[in-house]
């Protein structure tokens, strides 16, 4: 009897031991809370190191603010406007063009600003200088870089947009930061997004 | 961790791996022996060794380690093998990484609740990417439609389909949160399932045993289970994949969202991120005080669903 007592109590000892180590090791790793590890975070990732993260095949332009990280670069904007540049037609002659409003700009539906705000060409478009744009003290803005003037109403929006909080990166979390510019997403005359039918539709959870 | 820890930890490894290196080396030695055996017996003919090729390489792997113990040669062996399978089951050509995470990164996510409007662009991309079964429509993401005021997700409806956004209804998307402390490592009685250094809960599909502890101890039902042989269209197949990440899946094992591990540690978004059309799905290394999901954690309204359940999520949803 005894030498079962001693054999099992030698077990029991000879367990505990076994599994002390694996408890320890446990215990390491419960440790560390996701705002510890950010607040002990002493080493940074240079991100350029990431492999593949370098490559866009997008034509970017250096965006003229900077974020908490420095400079970063948005999508261009001009190589996706069919009919850039505007004064092909809009020089110094007028344009006599029958029905030529109709032909290429029929397509521009503004819904942009309710009520009495709602805004005309001119209100962002330079009346004599038909390639850039220009804002409300007269500054004549390109259109790569038209987050400068959507930035002058909706600056809440421009603001989260500069940190990350608004809009999104381009493909890559890594590398150099290349973010999408407010007309990647939004139809400039007509800005917000539409109703729609989901691209997919999920089963019952119950099935 | 120091070099040193590091050191000890290598060491330590290393002689779990020898003690096991007998036992492992006799079944190995056994198994490329009935290999040849049963090519003997065929005896020649093209498909006959095709076959005896496949079962050699099936055998291999049944005894393969737990992913986390292997050296760095055997993932590339059972990483070889498994593309080597590939062609031969299913004639398909395959690239499978086993790249490890970088140092410095904790890979977390943020989902603007005032922004989604319930498209699904997310939930197709992460089908499409991660090889999801299409026969029971297996979908790692839910996108909730929500009441006013409501901030849990169960009181939403999780299977709408009609014109998105409806007035006055707002879309919370689920997806499994890679908690810090994650009730679903605990549960797993293989340890077939673990956090990786950057953040990523992961499972060894080869380890798993189909118990679904794992799935009973989320709280927030982030794992999916396998109830039959996953099934994709082979031209809609994803070749780019990752053994803790998309590779194919087989009956009776968990799988669960791995934030595209194939994707993400290539430095790219993952897919739902990329999908997004709406910017609503931030994604970003919390350890970098520059990044977007840093922005959001500290100048946006942020909240963690379940939080006091003290399992530490890293997704955020937050407000404009």
């Amino acid at each position: 009897m005894k030498k079962i007592i001693l054999s099992s109590s030698l077990f029991s000892l000879v367990l505990g031991l076994m599994l002390m180590p694996g408890q320890y090791a446990w215990a390491g790793s419960r440790a560390g809370s996701v705002s510890e590890r950010i607040l002990a975070a002493d080493h940074q990732l240079d991100s350029m190191q990431v492999e593949s993260a370098h490559q866009l095949p997008v034509k970017t332009v250096e965006a003229q603010m900077k974020y908490q990280g420095g400079t970063f670069k948005v999508l261009a904007r001009k190589d996706e406007i069919g009919r850039y540049r505007c004064s092909v037609c809009h020089n110094d002659k007028p344009v006599r063009v029958k029905n030529g409003a109709l032909f290429t700009h029929s397509d521009v539906v503004i819904n942009h600003g309710q009520g009495e705000n709602e805004l005309a060409c001119v209100d962002c478009h330079d009346k004599k200088d038909r390639d850039v744009l220009i804002d409300k003290q007269g500054r004549k803005i390109d259109y790569d870089h038209s987050y400068q003037l959507c930035g002058q109403c909706h600056f809440r929006q421009k603001r989260d947009w500069v940190g990350g909080a608004h809009g999104k990166r381009e493909s890559y979390w890594a590398g150099e930061r290349v973010v999408k510019n407010c007309t990647s997403c939004h139809n400039p005359h007509s800005p917000a997004f539409k109703t729609k039918m989901p691209e997919t539709y999920s089963l019952p959870l119950d099935e | 961790m120091s070099s040193e820890n590091k050191k000890d930890e290598e060491m330590k490894t290393n002689k779990v791996l020898a003690g096991k290196t007998t036992r492992r080396n006799f079944m190995k030695n056994l198994s490329i022996a009935a290999a040849a055996g049963s090519a003997g017996l065929v005896t020649g003919g093209c498909a006959g060794s095709a076959t005896s090729e496949e079962a050699g390489l099936k055998w291999e792997e049944y005894f393969k380690n737990n992913y986390r113990l292997m050296t760095q040669k055997e993932k590339d062996e059972t990483v070889a093998r498994l593309v080597r399978l590939a062609k031969l089951r299913d004639n398909r050509d395959i690239q499978m990484s086993n790249q490890g995470p970088h140092e410095n990164v904790l890979f977390g996510y943020a989902f603007n609740i005032s922004r989604c409007k319930g498209y699904m662009d997310c939930v197709e991309a992460c089908v499409q990417e991660n090889n999801l079964d299409r026969k029971s429509k297996t979908q790692y993401i839910r996108i909730f439609e929500m009441d006013p005021g409501q901030l849990d997700p169960t009181t939403g409806d999780g299977k709408f389909h009609h014109e998105v956004p409806v007035d006055g209804k707002f879309y919370m998307g689920v997806q499994c949160f890679h908690c810090e402390n994650a009730p679903c490592i605990k549960a797993c009685p293989t340890k077939a399932t673990w956090r990786e250094p950057d953040g990523i809960v992961v499972v060894d599909y080869d380890w798993c045993i189909g118990c679904r502890y794992c799935l009973a101890a989320c709280p927030y039902w982030g794992r999916r289970f396998n109830w039959g042989d996953p099934q994709v269209p082979e031209a809609e197949v994803n070749v780019d994949q990752h053994y803790l990440g998309n590779r194919m899946r087989m009956k009776g094992v968990m799988e669960k969202c791995t934030f595209c591990v194939q994707r993400t540690r290539k430095g790219k978004l993952p897919a739902c991120a990329n999908a997004c059309p709406t910017g609503s799905r931030v994604f970003g290394n919390l350890l970098d005080p520059n990044s977007e999901i840093r922005f959001v954690l500290a100048n946006k309204k942020v909240f963690r669903f379940k939080e006091e359940l003290g399992t530490d999520p890293k997704f955020w949803y937050f407000m404009d």
